[in-house]
């Protein structure tokens, strides 16, 4: 059998399945005033996925475009920045941290420095004052350095 | 029998709900001006917003389902300018309306379709008037059994109307419903595949969950997009906008038979304006392309998608007004937004909260003439959207979502959260999935479960109660059917479809 995408992702989705019918079967009801109760129906939906993953696995479909290196390196990158924003957002305050983020994006997307530290300040400080000021929304003002708890 | 629309209409006119309807067409139409922003995503940025502003459940409605039936406009301006969809369902309006702009004539054709989108609103609109009040009527007699059985037609309808791939439609539902049993089983207070994790106790969070599926993995889709080499980014002068009566006229059949169609495929559960677009534009070059210019830049082959679409989408506003099932994914995530106000749509909303009903039909009139209001004299102004660079879009998406969760409950771990779903969704959709499915699976998942589980409380555990009335019963036929001639029909007749086609 070829190694097919959409193989690897049957099988991945039938272990899925398989760990959702063996948590189901390990839910502790103490009562219940119902015939089914709450193991039913995620067990059938586990044997559900489990016969469509059969058929993806005995007939899978196109490979489809999977990025090349240089695509996936950037693509993590990106998810670096977004988990960097999270993880510093309450942090260092919404201020510095969409500032950064901002201009960390506008960098990976090509923006050259100027055009991106314009939009890093732009966007930070507008956003900052119609979130604020504009809908009433409370945004965190940063714990600062070196509060990291 | 008209008494919700006239009352509707009254709550459509205050002030603050027309401007909302205006605000919504607005931002709707530059939505689905953007590439990859659709209307899922622009509902999913602005729900969370909505509801921190405290609008009252009419009002958020009316704005978010403004920006719906303004991004199904909004759409058509990339598909003619660029050759790239705006969203799922302009792909069809791409075929001749890119045609008709590199011969010169993207004014026209931006006008044309802005027309064509009107008049198969207006049809829809229409429709949903006369045709959910009926519905509605007939849907009260539904108990448990017979809704367990509609969202089960649901998914059938979905898996054979939706995308090329039947089986990752069903599978994306399936995720989808999976992931709406995280949390606390509401019968009896167990805690299911919560992990110990406090924070999903209650579930996914609906707003993390849209935003992390289409947000996030739209901007992580969009860096792909921005390394193709084949991104062509130059638009075409757009030129006179407004088309000719003459040429609207012969399109007069086109977009009155689409917009039907289109309401037709819309009132459909989980069909939404892509199907729409491509029934009705293979509808309309089966009728009318006898010369053989569909595809080369005719106009009728680009006023029947777009009548098409625009159509199917007020026509997916029946079923999830009077069923409380989406006919599209779009519609899916209405639903939730109002589930977020504690309403619940269903048979009853026309009677117990007219309010909500009508002024959302009322604002569907209102806002299609102001899309069209808009769109004429605007189109080359929406178009200046398109030239927007990615470097500014992307970390506007970014801190839209943000905000939008974190203005939720003041939690890191919403966003986290929000992160982890929006790599699942960017997967999904590289493997082939279309993220619809999977929206409506989790927004209809718990009720299925509680229908179910609700009918076979009532007959005490017996599982012919699921079969037991007509509507049930042809129901289930309906869902089989559905399932099996798409497979079986070829099989039968070889020798014909082969000859005719």
């Amino acid at each position: 059998m070829r190694l097919a995408a959409d193989r690897v992702l049957g099988i991945a989705l039938i272990g899925l399945a398989a760990f959702a019918a063996f948590k189901a079967t390990q839910f502790q009801v103490t009562f219940s005033y119902e015939p089914v109760g709450p193991k039913a129906f995620p067990i059938l939906l586990s044997v559900v996925l489990t016969a469509l993953s059969l058929v993806l696995i005995f007939r899978p479909g196109e490979d489809g475009e999977w990025p090349d290196k240089f695509v996936a390196l950037k693509l993590a990158a990106v998810l670096l920045v977004l988990l960097g924003y999270a993880l510093l957002f309450t942090r260092l305050g919404y201020l510095v941290t969409t500032f950064l983020a901002v201009l960390s994006l506008a960098r990976l997307f090509e923006a050259s420095w100027p055009k991106a530290l314009l939009a890093a300040v732009l966007m930070a400080l507008g956003s900052y004052y119609l979130f604020t000021l504009g809908l009433g929304i409370s945004l965190p003002g940063g714990q600062w350095l070196p509060d990291f708890n | 029998m008209f008494d919700f629309l006239i009352h509707g209409f009254d709550v459509a006119l205050t002030p603050l709900n027309l401007g909302l309807a205006f605000l919504g067409a607005l931002l709707g139409t530059l939505f689905g001006a953007l590439p990859g922003i659709g209307p899922i995503n622009g509902i999913a940025i602005l729900m969370p917003l909505a509801y921190t502003l405290g609008l009252p459940a009419e009002s958020a409605l009316i704005l978010l389902a403004g920006v719906y039936t303004g991004a199904e406009y909004g759409g058509r301006m990339s598909s003619i300018l660029l050759n790239v969809p705006g969203d799922a369902g302009a792909v069809m309006t791409t075929l001749d309306g890119h045609p008709l702009a590199k011969k010169g004539l993207a004014g026209p054709a931006l006008g044309l379709s802005a027309v064509s989108s009107f008049v198969g609103a207006t049809i829809a609109i229409i429709g949903l008037t006369l045709f959910a009040p009926m519905l509605a009527e007939v849907a009260v007699m539904f108990g448990p059994a017979e809704f367990f059985a509609l969202m089960v037609f649901a998914f059938s309808s979905m898996a054979v109307m939706m995308g090329k791939d039947p089986i990752k439609t069903g599978i994306g539902a399936v995720l989808g419903v999976m992931i709406a049993m995280i949390g606390v089983d509401s019968g009896t207070g167990v805690m299911r595949y919560t992990f110990g994790m406090a924070e999903l106790y209650d579930g996914i969070d609906f707003v993390v969950m849209i935003i992390g599926l289409f947000a996030i993995s739209e901007i992580l889709l969009m860096l792909e997009h921005a390394n193709r080499s084949d991104a062509s980014d130059e638009i075409p002068p757009v030129g006179r906008v407004m088309v000719s009566l003459k040429e609207v006229l012969s399109c007069k059949w086109a977009m009155i038979r689409s917009g039907i169609i289109g309401f037709i495929v819309g009132v459909l559960p989980g069909t939404g304006a892509s199907v729409a677009g491509a029934v009705t534009y293979t509808t309309e070059k089966r009728i009318s392309d006898k010369d053989n210019t569909f595809g080369t830049g005719n106009m009728r082959g680009l006023a029947a998608p777009e009548a098409g679409n625009n159509a199917s989408a007020a026509g997916s506003f029946v079923p999830m007004l009077t069923l409380g099932i989406p006919g599209s994914g779009t519609t899916a995530v209405l639903l939730g937004a109002l589930m977020l106000y504690n309403i619940t749509p269903g048979p009853m909303l026309f009677t117990e909260r007219p309010e909500v009903a009508g002024g959302l039909i009322a604002s569907l009139y209102i806002g299609n003439i102001v899309l069209l209001a808009l769109n004429l004299p605007l189109a080359g102004l929406f178009a200046k959207v398109l030239t927007i660079p990615r470097w500014v879009l992307v970390p506007a998406i970014a801190i839209l979502a943000f905000v939008g969760v974190y203005q939720l409950h003041s939690d890191l771990m919403a966003i986290y959260l929000m992160l982890v779903i929006g790599i699942f969704g960017y997967l999904l959709r590289k493997l082939g999935f279309s993220l619809a499915p999977v929206i409506l699976g989790y927004v209809l998942g718990g009720l299925m479960e509680d229908n179910l589980r609700r009918a076979l409380s009532i007959s005490g555990g017996d599982m012919g109660i699921l079969w037991q009335s007509g509507i049930s019963i042809g129901l289930w036929i309906a869902a089989v059917l559905l399932l099996v001639l798409p497979w079986l029909l070829p099989k039968l007749l070889p020798r014909k479809s082969l000859a005719s086609a």
